[in-house]
């Protein structure tokens, strides 16, 4: 019968210095990308139509002239702040506009220059800075909450802390891997990120805890709860890697962000679980408890 | 031989997968939840008993605020004449606001308090400056923006009412509010309806009246309302009707005692049933000083002028009509006809939606229709390279075979449960259970690392491996629910279908299946080895 197995790592070999050096350096790496991001654009991350308010059109060319994306700029008497096609459906274009433009007024130029109005989203300026709000405080509430469970769970703080900052890292790479692939803040990115938070901490708490409360060494621990723990990413990171790659093939392009966000949570927490989180809980195992 | 008694959670899932497929095959064992979601089957169709949301069939949402402030903390008088000349009194004092928009509310038994709204774009200084006018203790008064829990739930009865006279069927209308209660939201999901048709629906009014429009003095014409929507208490259909001058498109109505009674009076003494008022109307071309007109408006637009006829004002004249109440409104065009009868029938609505402050989404049909098998299949391929990997990983069917069994009943659980429960499913939804099957497998793995580390010898053995592992699959359902917690209550759009469904596969999975999946291990596991 065909099978893998998960990779036993040598972890005497590096130092704890070395192991989380890896990780906390990629994660000043994403901060600092967030705060360029800010410098240059004024918010962390790039916001999309549900945040900053506005109207997005998804149109399909029904002649061959229309076909472009210049001419569906000249459709409209209001000015295009964004146009782009869907590489999946042909002659399909989406065009945004900012917040102020008519829906109603943007459908019936659209028709009368020869396009299929095939979806319409429209959010005002103002629910949007509320969704934003919410938005922050759905994250902050959910990262908080999820701290408090670890602590309870584990009662000692240098483990839990550990857990809390990689969860941490899973969260501010992929948001900093948005910004640079070009993925917009949405709800639906707002959705995996939460997401985030809780499938990240299960491979993190798998680790602390065969590490803290099972018998045996610190390395029989790591490794029994490596081969559990990475087979558990791995196959998340599968299912959402397929799901972003079908999705964008058909053109769902909420599953197919939720996916790639997901996807890039899922390879941080990899590297997080079995760098940062390890060499913390040695570093507390060995040198912590005797303080 | 198989004991039931320490497999009972074998038994339930067994049982909960057969009744949730029942629930979603059977024809007819639809939504048990509700009486509005029962009309959202039309829209859903196909082979499952599953609703679909605007994503997936089709059609346009507007949410908005209801535009008005209300004031609170005011003392109204008992009496019902001195409210209606305060209601006046502050209509005056507003530029644009006639006494329609202005509404009274006493304290009812159920608690609250006096309030007074005004459904208009003022600010409120001037509204305050207007309940000062009308003698009201503006000092105290506290205005806020939006309108009352009442006046929210009857625009919620109105729409409901219009959406289904224009034979929309499977429309839903709701109230959102914002956790502490701060907005409000009229939500109102149409399927298969586009965006112009649901605009026109939630920003006209629907306030119907009939205006004498009668001299002053001898060179001059005045205009006062003889009859509004509270007048009426029955609407027929609309129908052309031979008349004088041809045929004419008219709403048959029946008033209300007190409406026919005031609505006689008026004509009496405005000079209507007179020898000089009887068919007397060129409007608008008239001579002024010497037109009898009655004017049907819709939402303060004409939509039809006609005189008084002659059998109408000798039977007022006999008192006859006072017994009867029977009238009829005219207008110009078949279609206005048509949407007066509506909008009599659903009622107006006491205050307009500000959609400039709202959201607005529509998809065509043909989009969504195709999204839903695509979304379908994107689930079912993602469950398939979890199965392939999980196949790789242990090489033995009897781990991998059952954990993909569990993992996918799971899916079928929540299914069931959207479908009896009367969930409208959208995108968001689908994402929920991708994510249910990757949490479940999850979980799985973990109870199948946990009891097979070294060969299982005994069912005591086993029982402590799956305590242990369940320590762990219970912290990160923990996790995973306090995270998607801040999303269920938030109102961030469609995020909320998403984290309920999480929420609910993570509890069934914890409670139910993943248990379950132990047992079949042991079963496997331990039985005869």
């Amino acid at each position: 019968m065909p099978s893998f197995d998960v990779p036993e790592v040598d972890y005497t070999r590096y130092s704890n210095r070395q192991l989380a050096g890896v990780p906390l350096a990629v994660l000043a790496l994403a901060l600092l990308v967030l705060a360029a991001w800010y410098v240059l654009n004024g918010t962390p991350v790039s916001l999309g139509l549900e945040f900053t308010g506005g109207t997005e059109l998804t149109i399909h060319a029904t002649s061959a002239q229309a076909a472009s994306q210049d001419a569906v700029r000249q459709a409209f008497s209001t000015p295009v702040s964004a146009v782009r096609s869907i590489p999946s459906r042909p002659d399909t274009y989406v065009a945004t506009f900012g917040s102020g433009a008519d829906a109603s007024t943007l459908q019936s130029q659209a028709r009368s220059a020869g396009y299929e109005v095939v979806s319409t989203t429209s959010t005002s300026a103002t629910f949007g800075a509320q969704s934003q709000r919410f938005a922050l405080l759905g994250l902050l509430g959910s990262f908080v909450g999820m701290a408090i469970i670890v602590f309870v769970l584990f009662r000692t703080a240098v483990p839990s802390g550990a857990v809390v900052l990689s969860a941490f890292g899973d969260i501010v790479i992929p948001v900093a891997l948005m910004n640079v692939f070009g993925i917009q803040l949405s709800l639906g990115t707002v959705a995996a990120l939460l997401m985030l938070i809780g499938y990240s901490v299960d491979s993190d708490i798998l680790l602390t805890n065969h590490v803290l409360r099972r018998s045996g060494s610190f390395y029989e621990s790591v490794d029994r709860a490596m081969k559990t723990g990475v087979t558990m990413t791995v196959t998340s990171l599968v299912a959402m890697a397929v799901m972003a790659v079908v999705a964008y093939a058909f053109g769902i392009e909420l599953l197919t962000s939720i996916g790639l966000v997901l996807v890039f949570g899922l390879a941080t927490d990899l590297m997080n679980t079995y760098m940062l989180n390890l060499s913390l809980l040695r570093w507390y195992k060995f040198e912590g408890v005797s303080r | 031989m198989v004991d039931v008694r320490s497999n009972w959670r074998v038994a339930l899932l067994v049982v909960l997968v057969l009744g949730s497929l029942g629930a979603l095959f059977v024809p007819g064992a639809g939504p048990v939840v509700g009486s509005a979601p029962a009309e959202n089957a039309t829209a859903g169709g196909g082979p499952t008993n599953l609703q679909y949301g605007l994503q997936l069939s089709g059609g346009t949402r507007v949410r908005a605020p209801v535009v008005g402030l209300t004031a609170e903390n005011v003392t109204l008088p008992s009496d019902a004449g001195e409210r209606s000349t305060i209601a006046t009194t502050i209509a005056d004092d507003l530029d644009n606001v006639s006494s329609a928009d202005v509404r009274l509310r006493l304290a009812d038994s159920a608690g609250g308090e006096d309030t007074v709204e005004v459904f208009a774009n003022v600010t409120p200084s001037q509204f305050r400056s207007a309940l000062g006018a009308a003698g009201l203790d503006a000092e105290s008064a506290t205005v806020r923006d939006g309108v009352t829990a009442a006046t929210r739930d009857e625009i919620v009865e109105t729409l409901s009412n219009k959406v289904n006279s224009l034979g929309f069927s499977g429309a839903q209308v709701s109230v959102q509010s914002t956790v502490g209660g701060d907005a409000h939201y009229i939500v109102v999901e149409v399927p298969n309806a586009d965006l112009s048709e649901v605009r026109d629906l939630v920003s006209s009014r629907g306030q119907v009246a009939v205006l004498a429009y009668h001299p002053a003095n001898a060179s001059a014409q005045t205009n006062d309302t003889v009859l509004t929507n509270e007048d009426i208490r029955r609407v027929s259909d609309a129908r052309m009707q031979q008349g004088s001058f041809g045929s004419v498109p008219v709403v048959p109505i029946t008033l209300t005692e007190e409406g026919g009674a005031s609505f006689a009076e008026a004509m009496q003494r405005y000079g209507y049933t007179s020898s000089a008022g009887i068919s007397n109307c060129q409007y608008p071309n008239g001579t002024p000083g010497d037109e009898y007109c009655l004017i049907t408006t819709r939402d303060s637009e004409v939509v039809g002028t006609y005189g008084m006829g002659e059998t109408l004002a000798s039977s007022i004249e006999r008192g006859d009509f006072q017994t009867t109440n029977s009238f009829v409104l005219q207008t110009n065009s078949m279609s206005e006809a048509r949407q007066i009868a509506i909008d009599l029938r659903a009622g107006a609505l006491p205050a307009s939606l500000d959609i400039e402050s709202g959201d607005v989404y529509q998809i065509d049909a043909s989009l969504a229709e195709r999204f839903k098998p695509l979304s379908f299949l994107t689930g079912l391929i993602a469950a398939l390279a979890v199965s392939l990997v999980v196949y790789f990983r242990y090489g033995r069917a009897k781990i991998a075979a059952p954990m993909l069994v569990t993992a996918l009943s799971e899916v079928v659980i929540l299914l069931g449960f959207s479908s009896l429960a009367g969930l409208s499913l959208n995108l968001s939804h689908i994402a929920g259970f991708i994510a249910v099957i990757g949490t479940g497998v999850d979980d799985l793995v973990i109870i199948a690392d946990e009891v097979t580390t070294e060969q299982v010898s005994s069912d005591r053995v086993f029982q402590s491996r799956f305590r242990k592992a369940f320590w762990i699959i219970g912290g990160a359902a923990a996790t995973t629910i306090v995270a998607m917690s801040p999303l269920a209550v938030l109102s961030l759009g469609d995020l909320r279908g998403f984290a309920i469904v999480t929420i609910l596969g993570v509890l069934v999975g914890v409670l139910l299946t993943r248990p379950a999946y132990g047992d079949i291990l042991r079963y496997l596991l331990t039985d005869d080895n």
